[in-house]
């Protein structure tokens, strides 16, 4: 501050030139409340939207065909409203998530195990990859009355089915995670004499680890899906929201079919939700697009 | 070495390593490094750099000068010619930090002495003296990502400080800093060269970067690189900041600089 070259430069005029170009103050960060609602307001009125859109679309039907859009009252006194329809809708919501996450438990280790091999094994890979695309191809739904025959109409085949749908996207995301781990960093390693383990250990799966989580998430809410998917060629037995989904039709109970349907979306998202969260609890410290600012 | 927790070599499986010709640290000769493709990256190198010493490596982008680096470090292999380094203890900073965005700074200078096997009580140790060195104290459980450019090529000079190295690589590694950074890291790096008395291999872009940090400058070619011009910097260490307005200091900045016009039209 005492340089009396700096000094006398201060006090030339040019001064106000150079506060022109200097940074712009940032923008205050939006209070909680703010943020609070742009995160909320947006779904919530979208959502609005919708269940106006239906009712309009309702009100327009003729009333014999009425039943395939129910109203709040009808889904409330057939349904929601009914106590033992509740625990009903309970047990076969736990049903279906239960097939989803077994599915998944199969899913998510054997997928992992897969991108690694592949990632290690170059020749692999190039075998591999092609038959995971024709797999992700194929539609299981053609496939289920194959499986049923083989495996009969236990959990076991419900949860392969569920496993089967939602294989695909985990080795992929796994794989193009490790493949893009930064090629400096193994060179550190390399530089160290570091072996193949332990790069994958320290460098290529916590890198890979975001990208693999993507996956999942994609993974876990199709599981859902996959789950009542499985049961609906499934008619006997203890079964899950897929097989109240069929019953439903075959009994014109169109306000039990919608609950039905009403909790296996809330499922999924919930599915979804977690996975995110677990996501944003693990990486948003560190990975750039885990955290959104505005 | 001054002063740092010592690791016994016995204890981390490192093997003594036999003297280098002439007691010199690095010796390159005749090396010459053809790509696969058929790109001749280097022809017939000869270099030789003595322990202590701390040479500056400038030459026309794309001449070879990552190349040498990273065939001296042992990251590639070379065509022909022979090369001896000391790497026993080697250090290495890439252009950018390169440092694990999902480990904090004080993981991070830790990694290599975890990769080495120290045990961790004196991981820790060492890490706290040399995150003290670069300045970054307090900053230990920050994220790369919430680190200046700056700070985060100080985490990387204090990871690869933290094996003590005797030869320490430099590829570019302030050429995406501000010059205020810039010349206090030049700054730090002469003061830690002085301090550690590691052998210095410096290749930068940038001409009074190179005359202020070296005892030597190597002028490279162009393509296929050949070491055309060698230059010593007389100035003693460690360096005063003002060296860089001593007229001393412009008239070999200015030898540089033609012999590296030369490099270019040679
Ligand atoms: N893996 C590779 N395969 C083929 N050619 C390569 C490879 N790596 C580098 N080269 C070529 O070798 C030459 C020297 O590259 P190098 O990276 O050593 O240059 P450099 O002097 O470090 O340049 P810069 O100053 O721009 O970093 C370049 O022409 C480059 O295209
Ligand atoms: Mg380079």
């Amino acid at each position: 501050m005492s340089d009396p070259i700096v000094a006398a430069y201060k006090s030339t005029p040019l001064k106000a030139q150079v506060e022109r170009y200097s940074p712009v103050p940032l923008a205050p960060a939006p209070s909680v409340g703010r943020r609070l609602v742009l995160s909320f307001a947006p779904p919530l009125i979208l959502g609005i939207l919708i269940v106006a859109a239906y009712a309009l679309i309702r009100a327009d039907l003729p009333a014999h065909r009425q039943f395939l859009m129910p109203s709040a009252e009808g889904l409330w006194s057939q349904a929601f409203g009914i106590a033992a329809f509740r625990s009903e809708l309970l047990m076969r919501a736990l049903t279906t998530i239960s097939i989803a996450i077994t599915g998944l438990a199969v899913s998510i280790p054997v997928g992992i195990m897969l991108g690694i091999v592949m990632f290690r094994v170059y020749a692999l890979e190039k075998a591999v990859f092609p038959y995971l695309v024709a797999l992700q191809s194929i539609p299981i739904m053609a496939i289920i009355p194959l499986i049923q025959s083989a495996l009969g109409f236990g959990f076991l085949p419900k949860v392969l089915i569920v496993a089967l749908f939602t294989f695909f996207a985990i080795p992929t995301t796994l794989l193009l995670g490790l493949k893009s781990v930064d090629r400096n960093i193994l060179e550190l390693f390399k530089l160290q004499n570091a072996s193949w383990w332990v790069m994958l250990r320290k460098a290529a799966l916590p890198s890979a680890a975001p990208t693999l989580f993507a996956g999942l998430r994609i993974s876990g809410s199709l599981a859902v899906i996959a789950a009542i998917v499985s049961e609906l060629f499934f008619l006997s037995g203890k079964g899950g929201l897929g097989q109240l989904l069929m019953n439903a039709k075959i009994d014109f109970k169109y306000e039990q079919m919608y609950a039905a349907l009403i909790v296996a979306s809330a499922l999924s998202i919930t599915v979804y939700l977690s996975f995110n969260w677990l996501g944003n609890r693990l990486f948003a410290h560190w990975h750039e697009s885990s955290d959104r600012q505005r | 070495m001054t002063g740092s927790p010592t690791v016994n070599a016995a204890d981390i499986g490192a093997r003594p390593h036999p003297p280098l010709p002439g007691g010199n640290a690095v010796v390159f000769e005749k090396v010459s490094m053809t790509f696969p493709d058929g790109t001749e990256a280097l022809s017939d190198v000869d270099l030789a750099i003595g322990h202590g010493e701390f040479v500056s490596i400038v030459g026309p982008s794309g001449c070879g000068k990552s190349t040498l680096l990273r065939i001296a470090s042992g990251l590639s292999s070379h065509s022909s010619g022979d090369v001896w380094v000391d790497r026993q203890q080697l250090g290495y900073t890439f252009q950018d930090a390169t440092l694990l965005p999902w480990r904090r700074v004080q993981g991070n200078v830790e990694l290599l002495m975890e990769l080495r096997g120290y045990p961790a009580a004196k991981r820790r140790e060492i890490a706290k003296e040399k995150i003290e060195l670069v300045g970054l104290s307090g900053f230990e459980a920050h994220f790369p990502r919430r680190l200046s450019g700056g700070m985060r090529m100080r985490a990387s000079l204090a990871r690869s400080l933290a094996l003590n190295p005797n030869v320490f690589m430099f590829d570019e590694p302030f050429g995406a800093l501000d010059e205020i950074t810039r010349e206090r890291l030049n700054d730090e790096v002469i003061d830690l060269h002085c301090r550690e008395g590691f052998t210095g291999i410096f290749v930068t872009h940038s001409i009074p970067e190179a005359v202020y940090m070296s005892s030597k400058v190597v002028v490279m070619s162009r393509r296929p690189g050949r070491i055309i011009d060698t230059l010593d910097i007389g100035f003693p260490f460690p360096r005063q900041p003002d060296l860089r307005y001593e007229p001393e200091f412009s008239k070999l900045c200015g030898a540089v600089s033609r012999a590296l016009r030369h490099a270019i039209e040679a």
